[in-house]
């Protein structure tokens, strides 16, 4: 995809600007619920509504859960935190302000490892990271326009990158790490679909070393592919224009996925004066040493980080830590079962070959994850370790998992009574020939002379004493030779 | 005399005054049954509240078109408390419209008469809840001040108008004109009327992030020195003139210490307060569009249009002028020549004010330049009676307590004067003020009587 004509000639610039909406019980301002997928207009009252006489009242774990970002984006901590209105008018903003943060966010200048096609990492500088309102949405239908104010007043956090990407893979690959990222912190559910992680991209060239050039922002990225083909898109029209001797005009594009275009939504001049000024109805934030340091303590170790230990300590290679790590319940889990045993030194390459494919191709089947699946780390490894015991063989071991997500029962149960169980293996099964069969010398004898049909007499007493688990063939064959081989001569 | 006892009198006696004043823009005494049973201080005890406060049961019109017919949804912190201790919401009182206004007559749907004399307002914006008070049809009312807007009718009125610290009574449920300065205020007929409803209402509240506990007076309400504000000939009418220099002749009699002072900075309150003001009353009131409630214009082809079209239609003139002038100061490339400018004056006020009070416990100073104005233009034009807020609104931009308090009648019409007290010293006005009541009570308008429980 890349053009080797631009990339001799011009520089890209990108940056983001991404919104996550905030896993919270209630909204930021009010103590309405904060979920998706309600009826119109059911999780609202008078202060996300925007009645007259009402304020807002601060969520404080929307802003926990702000301080876990912008610390995860080694972001500088404001002192003093102040919202601020941004002022505009819209059908779906109740109050026709959006109440944000400006001058003095949560958290600056931070920067994210990103990790780049090559193994390699680079810094990605982060602008700011600030906690606002959503607004509703309005609903065109036919001639009518349909307002749901369910979302406004949801948190929303907004993380705004330096221009610091250079590719729309690389911003894909951005906003894919910093999905998963976001997801370990377990702020958002980081669902693009709908409308958890949202994106907005900016994007400029020049030739190189004469800074940024005039840009433009795209709009309605609802994938992290959108945002990737998006911007090679602008990248190439930007070339095109400059390259014609025109100048870029500065505006906001949408994408168009259909068409896999961008066209002009609103240009400069005639974009909102949004009038900052703080918020009077809240004072200013000023979080306590404590308070942060406790945050602080609670972070949960980001994946990358995960992804190096897990290497290091279990010893389980890099392609398969990678998988592990990608979801955090994925690695706890991983965790979990490994801790179940530590004296099994070949249990977390185990653990990970499992996971990583017949665990996970069941669910992918289902689209569950794992966290909401049947299978316990406790049920896996009962699993492998009557595999290990070789109670149950590899391929019984499969089919016991797949019956684990059906049923939901424990792994030894469905070997009982499914009589998946091997029963006593064959060194147990032929000390318990042996010493029927020496018991009995004289049967043998006779079996030996030629009257077979007293095998019986024996397959009966084994059977017997197996509790019949034992395999018939397995007992009739190690009969067999045990007596032929005749009595002992010692 | 107890409503209870005379309903019918009274109902009849609120009638008549009501078709001379027309303080209340709905009154319902029907609505109190069953709710007089709760016990408390206030038990009993009528009052009408301000139609910018939400009261479950009535309308939140703030005297605008805009908002003609909404039924307020929840009911007002501040009310709430009242209603706890027993007193009884009669009805909504006028306003100018979102409380902007020195006359009441900025309401959109009618006059509000001074009781004392009826081509004359009653101030404002809280004039409905001072003309009921002052009429007698309740004991008290509740107001919200701005730059004044319960201090000035009090005073124009004859009864009490109180202007607590900022903070330390939730504004939840009063319709925001200027978040930063606005204030829930008591008009009162007596100083332990206005006592014991600011004690009632006080507190934090976990709606309103701008609460505060009140931490309670730092001297017990002691009040010995008194700056009185040194006033430049011509400042005042003559009526007010006079009556100042009495009451500052009587605190003298009565043995208080009194210092002159000048307040330099008095001269920058006015541009001030209307920089910060209509800054925040044009984001506070763009919620009005017509979408959700409210006036919604006909005119109009999409959501975009209605807006525009509803807000046009739905505002009156002055709102408009006070949400275009705070669009102008708030524009990207002007904040720091306005906005941010005006910030910084209001911090130097503040300053001024709190080194007055290292040497004296309490500030004397006009309410107003005049007493109660006529209807119209005639007296004072709009743009007249901005500049002569200056006295009320420095209060709201230092967030200190203030408490008009009824000094004398000149020429048939009530004069007040206006103490101002530290952060949290409300105690230190309920003194001087109880000190004062004694020499001249809140005087009753001609034709007038007090009605007291229902």
């Amino acid at each position: 995809m890349k053009n080797s004509k631009t990339k001799a000639k011009y520089q890209t610039f990108i940056g983001l600007e991404v919104h996550i909406h905030l896993i919270t019980e209630s909204k930021v301002f009010c103590g309405c619920r904060n979920v998706f997928g309600s009826e119109p207009n059911t999780n609202v009252c008078p202060v996300c509504m925007g009645y007259p006489g009402v304020l807002p009242s601060l969520n404080e774990e929307a802003v926990k859960k702000a301080y876990q970002v912008a610390m995860a984006l080694n972001c500088h901590l404001n002192e003093k935190a102040v919202f601020e209105r941004k002022n505009y008018f819209y059908p779906d903003m109740p109050k026709n302000y959006q109440i944000s943060q400006f001058e003095f966010p949560f958290g600056v200048d931070g920067y994210f490892d990103l990790e780049l096609a090559d193994g390699s990492t680079r810094k990605i500088r982060i602008h700011d990271v600030h906690l606002e309102e959503d607004a509703g949405k309005m609903i065109h239908e036919g001639s009518q326009s349909k307002l749901d104010y369910n979302r406004a007043g949801t948190p929303l956090l907004e993380i705004v990158t330096e221009p610091d990407l250079v590719t729309g893979e690389e911003a894909e690959a951005f906003v894919q790490q910093f999905r998963q990222m976001v997801r370990y912190l377990g702020v958002t559910d980081g669902n693009m679909e709908e409308g958890s992680l949202r994106c907005d991209a900016n994007v400029s060239i020049n030739e190189f070393g004469k800074g940024l050039g005039t840009k433009t922002e795209c709009k309605n990225l609802n994938s992290s592919r959108f945002i990737k083909k998006a911007l090679e898109y602008e990248i190439k029209r930007h070339t095109k224009v400059i390259n014609s001797g025109d100048k870029i005009i500065q505006e906001t594009r949408l994408w168009d996925e259909s068409s896999s275009k961008t066209s002009s939504m609103r240009t400069k001049e005639s974009s909102n004066d949004y009038r900052y000024f703080p918020e009077p109805d809240l004072p200013p934030y000023w979080p306590e040493t404590k308070f942060l340091a406790d945050i602080k303590e609670s972070l949960v170790e980001l994946p990358g980080i995960r992804k190096n230990r897990f290497i290091d300590e279990y010893g389980i290679n890099q392609q398969q830590a990678l998988f592990l790590t990608s979801e955090k319940s994925m690695a706890d889990f991983f965790e979990t079962v490994v801790e179940g045993d530590i004296e099994d030194k070949s249990l977390p390459g185990t653990v990970a070959s499992w996971l990583s494919g017949n665990v996970q191709k069941i669910l992918n089947n289902s689209g569950q994850g794992i966290e909401e699946s049947s299978l316990s780390p406790r049920r896996l490894l009962s699993i492998l370790n009557m595999i290990k015991k070789d109670k149950i063989s590899t391929g019984i071991g499969k089919k016991v998992l797949g019956l684990v997500f059906e049923a939901d029962k424990d792994p030894e149960d469905i070997v009982k009574n499914m009589g998946l169980d091997e029963g006593p293996d064959e060194s147990e099964i032929f000390r318990i020939v042996s010493d029927i069969v020496d018991a009995n010398p004289k049967v043998a004898e006779a079996i030996r002379d030629g009257a077979d049909k007293q095998i019986g007499f024996f397959m009966g007493q084994v059977m017997k004493a197996t509790s019949g688990k034992a395999n018939p063939g397995k007992i009739q064959k190690l009969l067999r030779e045990k007596i032929l081989t005749g009595p002992e001569k010692n | 005399m107890k409503i209870k006892e005379n309903l019918d009198s009274y109902l009849k006696y609120v009638s008549n005054w009501e078709e001379k004043i027309g303080s209340f823009l709905e009154f319902d005494i029907s609505r109190t049954k069953g709710m007089s049973t709760v016990e408390g201080q206030l038990a009993g005890i009528p009052f009408g509240v301000k139609d910018n406060f939400a009261v479950e049961g009535f309308n939140i019109t703030c005297g605008s078109k805009i908002l003609e017919g909404v039924s307020a949804p929840y009911t007002a912190t501040s009310v709430a408390k009242l209603q706890a201790a027993g007193a009884v919401v009669v009805g909504k009182t006028n306003l100018d419209a979102f409380g902007m206004g020195s006359s009441t007559d900025n309401s959109a749907f009618k006059i509000t008469n001074n009781p004392w004399d009826t081509n004359r307002v009653a101030g404002g914006s809280s004039g409905g809840s001072a003309a009921a008070v002052a009429a007698g049809i309740v004991p008290f009312a509740l107001g919200s001040d701005t730059g004044g807007s319960v201090r000035q009718p009090a005073s124009f009125c004859g009864v009490y108008g109180l202007k607590p610290t900022y903070g330390v009574v939730s504004r939840y449920g009063l319709t925001a004109y200027a978040s930063s300065l606005d204030v829930v205020g008591v008009v009162a007929r007596t100083v332990e009327m206005t006592k014991t409803v600011f004690d009632t209402m006080k507190g934090q509240d976990i709606k309103d992030n701008t609460s505060v506990s009140h931490p309670g007076s730092r001297n017990n309400g002691d009040v010995k020195k008194i700056a009185v504000l040194k006033i430049e000939d011509g400042s005042l009418s003559d009526d007010v003139a006079k009556s100042y220099l009495e009451s500052r002749k009587l605190l003298e009699k009565l043995g208080y210490d009194i210092v002159e002072i000048e307040l330099p900075s008095l001269e920058y309150v006015v541009p001030v307060y209307y920089t910060i003001a209509t800054a925040e009353a044009s984001a506070n009131l763009a919620r009005y569009n017509g979408l959700r409630y409210g006036y919604r214009s006909k005119n109009g082809n999409d959501p975009g249009e209605i807006m525009q079209t509803s807000r046009d239609e739905g505002f009156g003139d002055e709102v408009k002028l006070r949400i275009l002038l705070g669009t102008y100061v708030l524009r990207s490339g002007f904040q720091d020549q306005f906005y941010h400018k005006a910030q910084k004056i209001r911090t130097a006020i503040r300053n001024e004010f709190d080194k007055i009070f290292e040497l004296a416990d309490l500030i004397m100073m006009p309410v107003f330049p005049t007493a109660a104005f006529k209807h119209g233009s005639k007296d004072l034009d709009p743009f007249q009676q901005k500049v002569a807020d200056r006295y009320t609104c420095a209060a709201n931009l230092t967030g200190l307590p203030a408490l008009a308090i009824p000094s004398s009648i000149e020429n048939g019409l009530p004069v007040g004067v206006q103490f101002t007290a530290p952060a949290f010293e409300e105690d230190r006005l309920f003194n001087i003020a109880k000190v004062l009541e004694k020499d001249f009570p809140s005087p009753l308008a001609p034709g007038t009587k007090n009605w007291s429980i229902i």
